[in-house]
């Protein structure tokens, strides 16, 4: 990829010793909106975090490169890491009201944002603030620059950390599960809201999601992680007509779906996902797996390129869209 | 917030209320006060005249009344040894309490909440690990024992600071460490406990991600919100420093309301008890509205919600 954004290579996170990311790679090029998906504990947040060098106190960095146009993040002394945060890339959260401190007015948090990377004054930092809020659709800008957190919606907050995120113009704006806790027609514009702006400035998403709803509504490439590893990429059209590993077809088999009949009894993936301690030597989703074989349990499938600009992790990747109808489940 | 701070007022009358009711009642409970009054060996009509002058032979409610009609005029009556006011008696005493109670507050503020602060942000190092050690030692030392062994080091051995004493800036030094200790140690585990709730929360972790460091989310969002709580334990903890002097006031000679108290006691003159106890009372009541009307002040949602 000549035009590469981001690279990611073997990344790693460990809780207590415990490998919960483990050896993640993938890429995304400039302005492409690339989706992590997978449930919940999978290890896409620490992803997102990681790359951020955000880590709770309890996950360590265990190895890996992460290089940002050609700079390798994972390596970046503490200071000069902190100098590219919200300026070469950004993240959302899943709880926007809480993502803002409650006793602090919303602009001044905004301008922070500014001034931590911008050598200006108070007025011209509150006049880019104003600019900003106006261009995330923040009605009335000016009086909602001196409110506080408390005052405003979910949503509103929201559009408040996304104005926060892109003020400083970064390349990578990382979105970990930003609609989740909104009401569904206030998702619908933030992701309207977050596609407009980053195409507007050429940034590239990284959107962290377990909605596939929001996956097929936003991305142009999906990631799909399972037990801390990447299981499979592909653009997102082929991805929903022929999953290549069995854990994306049963995910995409468990969504519900407005064209089959009502009532009938919703697919879901029987048993649940291994513990750290458990993962063993072969594919983590073998326990789970219609089509496991002998090989599954002994040794990990490599994440392969299976047709061309997809990757799939599975010794039987050319059935796995057999398993899409929701019937072997 | 006007409104709310007025409620929390009512509150706070209601709460003096009650306390100058059980004040009446145990008063009352413990025995005809009379008998305290009279010397030994009185006979029965000279009893009988003191009663009746004192009121003390009307109905308990007509006495009841009279006595909260007394206490709002702020007329506690006159000590029983003494013979003056018991209440010019108290204001006598109270400069020097409020002396003492502010030397030991500043000590316990400018020691506690950096060392609370720096313990949280430093949590798991050694520098954790020693003030944890200073702050155990302020909290575990009673202070008649610390007191007696500040007075033998810095005053006997040392012989840098008066052993005994009020009105010099030396003198307040030793009393005022004796009786913030307990203090420092509250507001630098409060101060801590707050701190390290605080940087566990979503908003840090987002304030980091817009590049600042982390001495600067501390200092600008961290400390703010970290100290509604610790205002709270502070406003109380200033109740507790004035009221709760009685043994750094005997330890040092220290003519202040502690100091009072017990020799009232020992005196058995409850009139000056009396105003004592509801002079502490008023006081907590007065400092937990006051850490109310502080904490909505302090945070917005409290403050610009209308009722």
């Amino acid at each position: 990829m000549t035009d590469a954004l981001l690279r990611v290579e073997d990344l790693g996170v460990t809780i207590g010793g415990a490998p919960v990311v483990d050896g993640v790679s993938f890429a995304m090029r400039k302005g492409e909106v690339l989706a992590l998906v997978g449930e919940s504990g999978c290890g896409k947040s620490l992803t997102a975090l990681a790359l951020l060098r955000l880590l709770p106190p309890a996950a360590r960095l265990a190895g890996g490169r992460v290089l940002l146009d050609g700079t390798d993040l994972a390596a970046l002394p503490d200071r000069a890491m902190r100098r590219l945060r919200g300026q070469a890339l950004s993240i959302i959260f899943q709880e926007p009201t809480a993502s803002l401190d409650p006793l602090t007015t919303v602009g001044s948090q905004v301008m922070e944002a500014w001034r931590a990377h911008n050598a200006g004054g108070a007025a011209q930092a509150r006049r880019a603030a104003r600019d900003m809020l106006d261009a995330v659709g923040i009605p009335d800008a000016e009086k909602r620059l001196d409110q506080y957190p408390f005052e405003l919606s979910g949503g509103m907050c929201q559009r408040i950390m996304i104005a926060i995120a892109l003020i400083c113009g970064p390349s990578l704006l990382v979105a970990d599960e930003p609609t989740t806790a909104l009401d569904v027609t206030i998702q619908a514009q933030i992701l309207d809201l977050m596609r407009r702006l980053v195409a507007e400035r050429g940034a590239g998403v990284l959107i962290i999601t377990h909605d596939m709803g929001v996956v097929a509504d936003i991305a142009d490439r999906v990631a799909v992680m399972y037990a801390g590893r990447i299981v499979e990429v592909a653009p997102v059209t082929d991805l929903f007509a022929a999953p290549r590993h069995p854990y994306t077809a049963m995910l995409l088999a468990s969504v519900p779906r407005l064209d089959v009949v009502p009532k009938a009894v919703l697919a879901t993936i029987e048993g649940s996902v291994p513990a750290p301690e458990a993962f063993g030597s072969g594919c983590r989703f073998a326990g789970r797996c219609p089509l496991a074989v002998a090989r599954c349990t002994a040794e990990t499938p490599p994440l392969n390129e299976v047709a061309p600009g997809r990757l799939a992790a599975c010794w039987r990747s050319a059935e796995a869209s057999t398993l899409l109808s929701g019937a072997a489940a | 917030m006007l409104r709310y701070a007025f409620w929390r007022l009512v509150q706070a009358a209601v709460a003096v209320f009650g306390v100058m009711t059980i004040v009446f009642v145990i008063m009352r409970l413990a025995g005809d006060p009379t008998l305290l009054l009279v010397p030994e060996g009185a006979t029965r009509e000279h009893i009988e005249a003191l009663r009746h002058e004192l009121g003390f032979d009307r109905p308990i409610l007509v006495q009841y009344a009279a006595y909260l009609a007394d206490v709002l005029r702020l007329d506690f009556g006159n000590s029983v040894v003494q013979r003056q006011p018991a209440m010019a008696i108290l204001m006598s005493r109270l400069p020097y309490t409020l002396e003492l109670a502010l030397g030991a507050l500043a000590f316990a503020l400018l020691l506690g909440l950096p060392a609370g602060v720096a313990m949280a942000v430093w949590r798991g190092t050694a520098v954790e690990r020693l003030l944890a050690a200073v702050v155990l030692t302020g909290q575990s030392m009673p202070t008649f024992l610390s007191g007696i062994l500040l007075i033998l080091v810095f005053g006997v051995i040392l012989g840098w600071l008066p052993t005994s004493g009020s009105g010099t800036w030396s003198a307040l030094i030793l009393p005022a460490f004796a009786l913030g200790a307990l203090s420092m140690a509250t507001f630098a585990r409060m101060a801590r406990i707050a701190v390290v709730d605080e940087l566990s929360q979503d908003y840090v972790r987002a304030a980091r991600a817009r590049g600042l460091s982390q001495g600067a989310v501390v200092v600008r969002h961290v400390l703010r919100n970290a100290a509604v709580p610790v205002v709270t334990i502070a406003a109380l903890e200033i109740g507790n420093l004035l009221a709760g002097a009685v043994i750094v006031e005997t330890v040092f000679a220290w003519p202040g309301i502690g100091q009072l108290a017990i020799q009232s006691i020992q005196s058995r003159d409850f009139v000056v008890v009396q105003v004592v106890v509801l002079f502490v009372s008023a006081v907590y009541v007065g400092m937990s509205l006051l850490a109310d009307v502080a904490y909505a002040w302090l945070d917005p949602r409290i403050r610009l919600t209308p009722a």
